[in-house]
């Protein structure tokens, strides 16, 4: 104690600036509360130079008083108690993660959690694995079980909508992610082709050789007219929407619990077919439908009444509704103007009759979906 | 009488002060041993320190009262991972000052304002009336506290943690979080600053006072 006074006083003895002082707490503690437990003023007196500094020491230190703390005992023992009901608090949440930690850790627990996880993992796979194999199978079965043979297979994987021409001149727009078999030639009295997914077809009439539509459950009867089937092997709901002329659903052959037999659709009705519970359901007005009106592709949309309009026009209508491209003499139909009425008919009739509208031995060949006129302008 | 109380008083106050820098670091390490006792001695020895040292950077004492003890829970609760070679002071007023600025900021996010600047010192020094009998030393000590008081925050603060609680360059820079070049001079612009400006309004007093004279 004697030796670290001692010291003190030594190191005293070099203080020349003044935060030598302020940074003394011997010091700071005699001025401000007259104890002078080290001497300081004795000390203070041996020199005057020291006199000087110590004066403006002090004078520091009286300029930069920080007001005593004025919180009272109490104060201080509510915050205590405060502070240890937080810790209580704290350590009791943390004691519950650690019992989920150990719970975790325990064999039995993470057991269960594998077979449950396990479990719904099972659940999902079979449905979107198996359950679809089951529903293809409809439309493989039904290709396989035909008595035609010579079918043809088009599979639609592009994101855009594909036209395919029937050897009878209908026209169906394949929608994406959608199947259609069809024979290269209708034989016999009827013309059947066989659909997975959607697509809008356009039939040409033939009372004698009606033509169906096989897909997933139902069956769906024309003679001429267009419609839109739409039936995803993944969806619930299978859906026939009509646009033109008159339509008949059957169930498929198979399914003999249905209670309806037959339904007669009409245009801008429709039907849908709930999967799960194998019932049909007509809609009298599809355009008051919200889930069908919403998805009504452009070519239901797109009108081919035409009056007095430009050919490039018609053609460009043609183009957008069945995503074809169409290649045609501009320079010479630059001032062909058309009136005609081309709803309800197939493509290939659509631009026969545009053809023959034009004059002057006009023509068209068609190579997918490249379709090129070949004209020497109008008449 | 009277006289000789209140220095019978300031003697006791002056022991206890003594003795409790020694203490500090006893009661540090009964408290990582789980010793209940040192952390309500080291509380009510430490509270209102931070507490007034926390309100000078926010008005809202409340918030400053859930931040301080929320820094005496936190030493509770992590005690064993605590250093046992703190110098508790420092280190307690470190801890309050980061939980602030940790307030501030998350504040300030929430109210989407521009900068997300370090807290500002705005703590205000006051005038030592009680020890000042004569009209000149009041005079010049109003002035060099008004030099003070408009010093930047960050070298007030330095001078506030060096002159009134004590602490070495070294750890005011941590507690800055600084260098100790940068905190060394912090302290020493402070301290050229004030002698300036002061020996300027000083000349200019005794000017007017020799003037009035």
């Amino acid at each position: 104690m004697i030796a670290e006074t001692l010291f003190k006083m030594k190191k005293r003895n070099q203080y020349r600036e003044i935060e030598d002082f302020l940074a003394d707490e011997s010091f700071r503690l005699w001025m401000k509360s007259e104890n002078d437990v080290d001497g300081w003023e004795e000390w203070t007196l041996e020199h005057p130079k020291r006199a000087k500094l110590v004066q403006e020491a002090r004078l520091w230190l009286l300029a930069m008083k920080v007001p005593e703390d004025n919180l009272s005992q109490e104060q201080v023992d509510t915050a205590l108690q405060n502070t240890w009901m937080k810790i209580e608090q704290k350590e009791q949440d943390r004691k519950m993660e650690q019992k989920l930690i150990q719970l975790w850790n325990t064999t039995w627990f993470r057991k269960i959690a594998a077979i449950l996880v396990f479990g719904l993992l099972s659940v999902y796979v079979y449905n979107n694995y198996f359950a679809n194999n089951h529903n293809d199978s409809y439309y493989d079965q039904i290709v396989n079980n035909t008595d035609e043979d010579g079918l043809l297979e088009q599979i639609n994987n592009s994101n855009k909508p594909q036209i395919i021409t029937l050897s009878d001149g209908s026209s169906v727009l394949l929608q994406p992610k959608s199947k259609l078999s069809y024979p290269k030639i209708f034989r016999g009295n009827e013309r059947n082709v066989y659909l997975s997914g959607e697509a809008f077809f356009e039939i040409s009439k033939n009372p004698k050789k009606p033509f169906f539509v096989h897909a997933n459950e139902i069956v769906t009867k024309v003679v001429g007219t267009s419609f839109r089937v739409k039936a995803y092997a993944s969806q619930s709901d299978v859906e026939v929407l009509v646009r033109t002329g008159k339509v008949k659903v059957n169930s498929n052959k198979k399914n003999h619990n249905l209670s309806q037999k037959e339904i007669v659709l009409l245009p801008n009705q429709g039907l849908r077919f709930t999967r799960k519970d194998q019932t049909f359901d007509k809609i009298t007005d599809i355009t008051k439908d919200k889930s069908i009106s919403n998805s009504i592709k452009s070519i239901e949309q797109l009108s081919f009444e035409f009056t007095d309009i430009p050919v490039a026009q018609i053609f460009k209508t043609i183009e957008q509704a069945y995503s074809v491209e169409i290649d045609f003499p501009k320079q010479e139909l630059q001032k062909c103007h058309l009136t005609t009425s081309l709803s309800d008919q197939p493509l290939p009739e659509k631009l026969k009759i545009i053809c023959k509208s034009i004059g002057n031995n006009s023509s068209y060949t068609m190579n997918g979906n490249q379709i090129t006129i070949l004209s020497k302008g109008c008449n | 009488m009277n006289n000789s109380a209140i220095n019978k008083f300031l003697n006791l106050k002056n022991q206890v002060l003594h003795k409790t820098v020694l203490d500090d670091n006893e009661l540090w390490i009964e408290l990582k041993a789980g010793d209940e006792k040192a952390f309500s001695t080291l509380f009510k020895r430490y509270y209102s320190y931070l507490i007034q040292y926390g309100n000078s950077f926010s008005p809202f004492s409340e918030k400053t009262q859930d931040c301080v003890q929320d820094v005496f829970t936190d030493i509770w609760i992590y005690r064993d991972s605590l250093s046992d070679t703190v110098v508790v002071k420092a280190y307690l007023l470190s801890c309050v000052r980061k939980r602030i600025v940790r307030l501030q900021q998350r504040d300030k996010v929430f109210n989407k304002s521009k900068s997300v600047d370090a807290i500002a010192f705005l703590f205000d020094f006051s005038v030592e009336q009680q020890l000042i009998s004569d009209e000149l030393t009041a005079g010049k000590v109003n002035q060099l506290n008004k030099v003070l008081n408009v010093l930047p925050a960050r070298q007030k603060e330095a001078l506030y943690l060096r002159y009134h609680h004590g602490l070495s360059v070294d750890e005011i820079a941590a507690i800055l979080n600084v260098n100790y070049q940068s905190a060394n001079n912090l302290l020493h612009r402070a301290l050229v600053n004030i002698r300036k400006e002061w020996k300027g309004t000083f000349v200019l007093l005794i000017m007017l006072l020799t003037h009035w004279i």
